[in-house]
Order: C-alpha cells, then structure tokens, then sequence
C-alpha cells in the first residue's frame, strides 16, 4: 500500500484536500460531527462502514432527490409499455386474437406493470450512482492507507480545505478537541491518473472482437456469392419427409403418395350415388315445370351465367316447386351457405355458392324460384325402406329428442325454443316452419330427408346426430304428423275407438 | 463498542423487555468483516473442490446436451403429444419458484423491517440470480428454433414485418421473467457494493485491489452516498415487493389462462406464489445449512435464523396443502366431470406416484417443524429441505404433465417418458446453479457485512437505551 503515500519528489508541493478524524465507535463520530457542524463548517463528510443513524442530521444532509427520479422513470415505463402494445397490437399490426378487441388494455397490464417496475428500478440504481457522482476511482481519501479501515470498523470525519471557515490549524484542533483515535491531513493523489494506454487497446480490441459476428452477418447479407447457401441445420433446410408426386425407394411401386388402405371411405364419398343416403336419384331427371334437364346440365349452366357477367345467355330454365318464391323463404340465401357448407356430402348438387348471386343478378329477369338456391333434384316420391309401425317409433323418438325442441312436438313451429324466442320478444327471432304448411305437405319424402341432412335456413344439418334410417324414420315421422293434423272425417275409420285416438293427440301435443 | 455480550448460541428464545441478538458469539464489527472476508481470502476448503469436482462436470455435460439439442432438434426430448410440455418447462417453472426467497428476504423482509434477513440475504439473494439463470435457460432452449428466439422481443423488422402479441401470457412470462432477473441482478449488486470496497480494502494483491476496486465503483462509505444508498434501497424494496409476486403469478398465467382442466383455476396465482417462496426457502435452506457449517458461520447465521426459514417453510407449505385440497374441493363443487375426472386422474390414474411424492414432500414432511427439535436440529432440517425441493419439483411435474397427459379425446391420451437427455438437463441446470453458488461463495461477500454491522450498531444502541431506563 506504499503506493499511497504522497510522494515527495514533486516540484509542485502536494495540495491539502482537508483534514480527517479517525474514530473507533459511531457514537464518537456522530458526538464530533455535532461539534464540527455547530462549529460552523458546512463542507464535512463522514465515512463509515455502515450506514450510521442519525448522521444525516448530525452533517446536516438534505434529503434527495432521488424518488423523483425514480417516480418520472417508473411513469415512463407505464407510458412506454401502454404505447408500445398499443401501437403494435392494435395500430401497426392489427390481429384479432381470441376474440379480443385490438387494444385489449387488460391484457396490456401484465407488461405495463413489468415495465413501470423494470424502468423505476434501473433509474433508482443509476441516479442514486449518478447523484453520489459514481463510479469515481481517484478520491484523495484513498491516499491513506489508514482510510482503509472506513469498510471495515473504523469511522471517519472529513472536513473539506474548500470550506469557506476553513484553516488547517483550527480544523486540527477542533477535531483533535473531539476525542479523534487520529487526526490527518488529506493530500492530493499525485499518482498518475491516467489510464494506462495498454487497457485503452485491450478494450479497443475487445470491441473490435465483438464486433466481428455482426460485420460478418452484414456483409452476407450485402453481397453476391457463387456458393450455395451455408445451412447450419441442414435437416430443417432439407427434410427427410417427401413432397406429393416425388418418388420414394420405400414402396414397391415407387411412388410416395399411397392408394387408400381397402376398406377405407374417404370424407363425403360414402355411397355418392346411393338415392337411400341422397334423397334423390343422382341419375334421374328434376320433373319440373316444362324443363326435363339433367341436373348435371342445370348447374353447369347456373355455374355458368354467375361467372358471366352481364348475362348474355338466356338464364337457366326455371327449376320446379313453383309454390314456393321468394317472399315465402326469406332464408333463401343462408340457405344457400348453409347447403354449401355441406358440398363434401352432396357431391353431385349444384354449385349451390354461387345461387344466391344468380338470384341477385337474374331477379328481374324473371328467373324461376331455382335461382333462390333452391336444390333441384329428382326427388324420391316414395320412401327407400320399408315404413313400419317400428320405423315410425324411431322416427317418434327422433323428432321429439332432435327436432321438438323447435318445430314442437306436432310441428306446428311452436316449440320451446320458438315460445322463449316470443315471449322475449326477440326481433329476429323467426318462427320455424310450420311442418304443416301446404309447401311442406307438397314435397317429396326426398326432399325433407334433404332438408333434414343439409339444414335449412336457421335449422343446423343433422347428418351427424342421425343415421340415415332414422333421417328417413323421421321424415316418416313427419308424414304421420301431417296426416294426423291435416286429417279428413273419410281418414278415420269406421270402427275406430274414439277415446284411445284423444289419447294419442295429448300426448302428441 | 459495539459487542454484545451473550456467548451461549441459543438465540430462538425471546426474553421479554430483551431484544435477542441477531449476532453471537460477542462480535466486534472487525471480527464480523474477518469472518466474512476470509472465505474469500483464504483458499477453499477440501469440500469445494469435492463439490465443484462434481458440479463444473455436470455443467459441461449441460452445454453439450444444448449443443446436442440445437443440432439435433427438441426430438431428443420426451415431449411428445399430447404432453407437449414435458421436463423443459417442468424444469423452468422450478427453478423460477426457486428463486422467489431471494427478492423476498432483500425486499418484503426489508419492508417489514425483519433485522434477522441481513445475515441470509445476500446468499439468498445469489442463490435467486442463479435460480432464475437456471429457469432461463429452459424456455430459451424450447422454443424449436432457438436461432429465431429473439423475435420474442418487440423491435422493428424489416423481414417480419410483425410485432409480437401482447395479448398472449406468455409473452408477459418473458417481460415477467426478464424483469425479475435484471431487477433482482441489480439489487443484488447494489447491495453487494459497500462488500465489495470491503474486499477492495482488505486485498493484499494489486490485481485483487484493483477488480474489486472497479467492481465497488469507487465506494467510499461517504455518508452522503450512503444517504442515498439507503432511499435506493428502500425503493428498490417497494418496486421488488410487488415484483416478486407478480413473477410466479405472471408463470401461473402460462397455465391459468388457457382452458385446460387441471390449469384452467383462478387459485394457480396465490397457490404458485406461496408455493414459490416454500421453494425458494427450502433452497436457501439447503444452500445455507452446509455453508455455515463448511465457513463457520454459526454466529452470523445464528439458530435463531434457521428457526425462522423453518417456521416460514411450514406456514407456506401448509398454504401450499390448502390449495392442494381447495383444487380437489373445487374440481368436487364445480361438477364439472372434465375437471373432476382430471383430479381423480391425478391422484389416482397412472400418475398417482408423483402426486403422492408431491403431496407428501411438500405438505406432511414440513409439518415436522412443528417440533422444536426439528427447527434446532441442523441435519434433520436439511433432510427435510431435501424432501421440499424433491416434492417442489414433482408439484411443477403434476401440474405440468398430468394435465397434459389427458386430451379431451380419449384416443389422445398419452403416458410422458422422459428421455436420458431430460434427466441429463435436470442434472445439468442443478451443476450450472451449483457452479455459479461455489463462484459466489470462493469470489463475491457471503453475507451483506455492511448491514449485518448496521443491525449490531441499532441493536446496541437498543441495548444501551434500555439500560437507561428507556429515556432517549
């Protein structure tokens, strides 16, 4: 620690930086530095291996101002961390997640809160080193070695040469007067404050080094090379798995796409042209009003005239079910989406997504009801299976389990469902279709087994919550229903037993 | 001066109208500087080297395991569906509880003025540092693509030209998790400045002089700049406080929001917290039991110390219990089969070992701190230390996995196998905190000696007022 000592050699004498009182208890130093400070001086300091109660007072230290820096940074933080989110979720990159709204501030919260806590504490510590004037590695208390004890067990009073009472005797003796275990005089640091130029160049090259990587990275990425790219992870650059259409060594046949294992039936291809799973014969003919085309002809030519606009052909011949317009079916488009959702299962219908805009276009024209989207097909009349009393079981089961909820149990359209709806006076609340109406009672039993596969409108398809025998067990259902409702004194027999037959009606309703 | 007169160690009874030394041993403030000093000063012990024999190996074998995934790719792991979460995130969440004590001895403990905290914070406070650059690791390497992992941060990309989504909790896990680790970082170094010019002042060898002396920053025990030291401190304390419990809340959030049965409770919040600092004690425990004994510093790390991590141990192992059992009472009231089914699972599907090593490492083995012989007797402690770190482990592994391991569709239902690189991970993180504490222990001060001395001073004068009869 010889290092230390103010060295002599110096033309220049060695300026005094104060005087410094050397005590062994805080108690001792808190007693002196009253003194010191009654006596007037105001430039003092204390050393001290802890943080001693009550010295601020005793050295008449203000308070800082140091929780105003931290408060301004942590409001900065907040403000960074709101505007940050703020502009890149819901200004710069717009997405919706989750359904939430693009500025989605509770979701905000968690990084707000992090931020406001990261910013005040970084600030807290580098205003409290920049106030103390840290780091600061030349302080002429230093210079004495004896100063090292002030980490350890010793306290030191400081009294600075600036102090405008200052005089070295008075000060000594002041301190002296104090009980001091040592008293000095603080000379200036003559050692050379420089760094030394040898860590100058180190850092230099450190720098230097660090700086390779991204001037590497910089300059691939601005020049030209005859060299194919490096790939560091060649296995996710190249993949082992194999593209549809390339040959492949594993397989006999050589070919990397693989037939279905037998057995198998792919989504939408069961039975495509069964009329049993269909509800209409793919191969038959639509028997509409003067129009005996083939269905596949019939959406060819709607396909056509919506791709071609203005039309110039003459629009499609009008398709049958004439009783049914567009005033009746104010579902007629959603319909439309509803029986395009479902083309996987219907492969052979019309291009039913492209109905709705021939309506549109052709509504003046005075195209037939089919341009509503209205599916034209060569309907079963006659049901696929044999209806027993045991088939219309099923069906009972059915509609009551899947379709009274809406449609009511003797399809009048006033189910549960519809009564709740009216009675909250819901606006857009439609009424089901009365399974009683005339047009319902007209169509064919393939139609309403198309109805119940496919949806209807606002009715969700039920291909997957019934097999088909029970879709055709329902629709049967439906038969018996309007029979029963729509009945004729001629339909009841002669010998029937009247009182079992109000019995079957309560129930039914 | 300030010595206390009391030889006899037994400091975990309170005397009434005494207030009971945080010191033994009659200590001067020279003495308590010695004693810390010296471990870094004198070469270290037998033990050490038999440690970091062991630990520096392991992580050598961490490093290369990660060079092994990044080439290889996160096949090497056992996260396969439908546990897509397997040891990685089991691993971070962990070590992330874990270091939880750290913050809350410096910060929480501060705040309520709890003087005994100056003796253990500054290696609980390492330990969280360490911990946190353990759980770290994890999440950085599990990412699949690490070379893309810094699209996690929000900056201006010209490639991209995306921004990341601050809707997502585990994009506020990465801000949680970052700001944890600077904020405990600099509070840590902060607090260690006035040691470190200690250190400087106490070195024998110009370099030594001259590393600590750029490291303290100049300090120089002014007492202006410990004016402002103090108001630092106190400020950090108020930012860490609710910082610490926003960090584990922030993780459960990982967990919480998404819908899973089994993660999807509004109780994960307090339940990882509390869970968190049960952890973060038992380590600490672990850490500083063989470090009193190996450094000899019984009279720093007095009795009364370690009675107190014990009963802290116990209160929030028994929350940890209580929200073990509100998870099953509300799985129960809920009647909601998806999460009913998946706590019976738990408990007793094909993961019932795991759950019952949870349940009684983390809830029935802490009970025995209701005993004073067990919060007085070292080794027994440190036994069951073990058992919370082992059960704390297993608590992350439950809630992680099981709840993975059932997918709403039976037919994705899975059963999780590690592989010998998970093990050889979980090995490797515990070499790299081991490591870096054995660096720590031979390089940086052991215990805050500057605020254990401000404790000394206070309690002296307390003992002083009190000998006049209280006038002040």
């Amino acid at each position: 620690m010889s290092e230390h000592q103010p060295k002599q050699k110096k033309i220049r004498p060695p300026r005094s930086f104060g005087w410094m009182a050397e005590y062994e208890d805080e108690n001792q130093l808190l007693d002196a530095a009253r003194k010191v400070r009654d006596a007037g001086y105001s430039r003092i300091d204390a050393f001290t291996p802890f943080p001693v109660h009550g010295i601020d007072e005793a050295l008449n230290i203000r308070r800082t101002r140091l929780p105003w820096f931290s408060l301004v940074a942590g409001m900065t933080g907040t403000t960074v961390a709101l505007l940050l989110q703020w502009w890149t979720n819901a200004f710069d990159y717009p997405y919706i997640i989750s359904g939430k709204p693009y500025a989605s501030w509770p979701a905000f919260i968690p990084v707000t809160f992090e931020l406001t806590v990261l910013f005040a504490a970084f600030m807290t510590v580098f205003a409290m080193l920049g106030l103390n004037g840290l780091p600061k590695f030349n302080n002429p208390v230093f210079t004495d070695p004896k100063f090292d004890r002030a980490t350890d067990d010793r306290f030191f009073l400081w009294v600075d040469s600036r102090d405008q009472y200052f005089n070295a005797e008075k000060v000594r003796e002041l301190l002296e007067a104090t009980g001091a275990k040592a008293v000095e005089e603080v000379w200036e640091d003559d050692s050379p404050t420089e760094v030394p130029k040898s860590i100058y160049a180190g850092i230099a090259v450190l720098i230097l080094i660090t700086l390779i990587p991204g001037a590497i990275v910089l300059n691939m990425r601005n020049s030209r090379s005859p060299y194919p790219r490096w790939h560091i992870f060649f296995d996710m650059d190249f993949q082992p798995s194999r593209k549809a259409q390339q040959p492949t060594t594993i397989f006999a046949d050589g070919r990397v796409q693989r037939p279905p294992v037998p057995g198998t039936v792919a989504r939408g291809e069961l039975g495509p042209n069964d009329p049993f799973l269909l509800g209409y014969d793919p191969e038959g003919v639509a028997m509409g009003k003067g129009a005996a085309v083939n269905v596949q002809m019939v959406s060819y030519q709607q396909e056509n005239s919506a791709s071609q606009e203005p039309i110039e052909e003459p629009p499609a011949p009008p398709p049958p079910q004439p009783d049914t317009s567009a005033a009746d079916d104010p579902q007629a488009s959603a319909t439309a989406d509803a029986s395009s959702e479902q083309a996987g299962e219907a492969p052979s219908k019309p291009a039913g997504d492209q109905a709705p805009t021939t309506a549109e276009d052709e509504g003046d024209a005075g195209a037939g009801p089919a341009a509503e989207g209205e599916p034209n097909y060569a309907w079963l009349e006659r049901f696929p299976l044999p209806v027993d009393a045991e088939l219309i079981e099923v069906g009972r089961r059915e509609f009551e389990q899947n379709c009274a909820a809406c449609h009511g149990l003797a399809g009048y359209g006033d189910g549960l469902v519809s009564r709740r709806a009216t009675e909250l006076a819901q606006g857009y609340w439609l009424q089901p279709t009365s399974l009683h109406e005339q047009r319902i009672i007209d169509q064919p039993v393939g139609r309403i087994y198309y109805t119940i596969t496919h949806g209807k409108g606002k009715m969700a398809p039920y291909a997957d919550a019934l097999t088909p025998r029970e879709r055709w067990a329902v629709v049967a259902y439906v038969r018996v229903l309007q029979r029963s409702q729509n009945a004729r004194p001629e339909d009841v027999p002669a010998d029937a037993d009247l009182a079992s037959a109000r019995g079957d009606d309560t129930t039914n309703r | 001066m300030a010595s206390i007169a009391v030889s006899e160690v037994d400091n975990t009874i309170d005397t009434p109208g005494r207030r009971t030394p945080l010191v033994t041993g009659d200590q001067t403030y020279a003495s308590v500087t010695h004693m810390v000093s010296r471990i870094s000063e004198e070469s270290q012990p037998l033990i050490w080297w038999l440690t970091f024999a062991v630990a520096f190996p392991s992580l050598l074998m961490f490093g290369c395991l990660i060079i092994y995934l990044f080439l290889t790719g996160v096949g090497v792991w056992g996260n396969m569906s439908p546990v897509f979460w397997g040891w990685p995130i089991v691993n971070f969440v962990f070590w992330v509880g874990i270091g939880h004590a750290g913050t809350l001895i410096s910060a929480i403990l501060y705040l309520f003025r709890q003087n005994w905290r100056t003796s253990i914070n500054r290696a609980a406070e390492a330990m969280t540092i360490f911990a946190v650059i353990c759980a770290g690791t994890f999440p950085g390497i599990h990412v699949g693509r690490v070379w893309f992992a810094y699209w996690l941060t929000p900056y201006p990309s010209l490639n991209l030209w995306m921004w990341p989504q601050f809707r997502s909790p585990l994009l506020w896990d990465v801000f949680a998790v970052g700001t944890y680790a600077s904020v405990s970082l600099i509070f840590w170094y902060m607090g260690m400045i006035p040691d470190l010019a200690t250190f400087r002042d106490r070195s024998k060898s110009r370099l030594r002089r001259m590393i600590y002396g750029i490291l303290c920053l100049g300090w120089s025990g002014s007492s202006r700049h410990w004016m402002r030291y103090e108001k630092a401190y106190s400020i950090l304390s108020a930012l860490a406080t609710p910082l610490v419990l926003s960090v584990h809340t922030v993780v459960s959030f990982d967990f919480a929001v998404s819908q899973l049965p089994g993660w999807h409770t509004t109780i994960f919040p307090p339940y990882f917290v509390a869970g968190a600092i049960f952890s973060g004690f038992g380590m600490v425990l672990t850490l500083l039991i063989p470090v009193r004994a190996i450094y000899n510093l019984k009279h720093l790390i007095t009795p009364r110390h370690l009675d107190n991590m014990c009963k802290i141990i116990l209160a929030t192992g028994s929350m940890v219990g209580l929200a073990y059992v509100t998870e099953f009472f509300m799985a129960w009231y809920s009647q909601n089969k998806y999460e009913y089914d998946t706590f019976v699972f738990r408990a007793f599907g094909p993961y019932w070992w795991a759950y019952w090593i949870m349940f009684t490492c983390n809830v029935i083995s802490p009970q025995v701190f209701w005993f004073k012989v067990f919060r007085r007797n070292t080794i027994l402690m440190w036994i069951v230390t073990i058992f919370v770190n082992i059960g704390m482990w297993f608590e992350r592994f439950v809630i992680t996995v099981t709840s993975l391991a059932r997918d709403f569709l039976p037919s994705s239902w899975g059963y999780f196998s590690p592989t010998w690189v998970d093990i050889g991970m979980l090995v490797g993180s515990f070499g790299l905190f081991t490591t870096l504490f054995l660096l720590f222990c031979k390089y940086l001060p052991v215990v805050a000696v500057s605020e254990v001395k401000g404790v000394m001073s206070q309690h002296a004068h307390a003992e002083h007022r009190h000998g006049h009869g209280g006038d002040h």
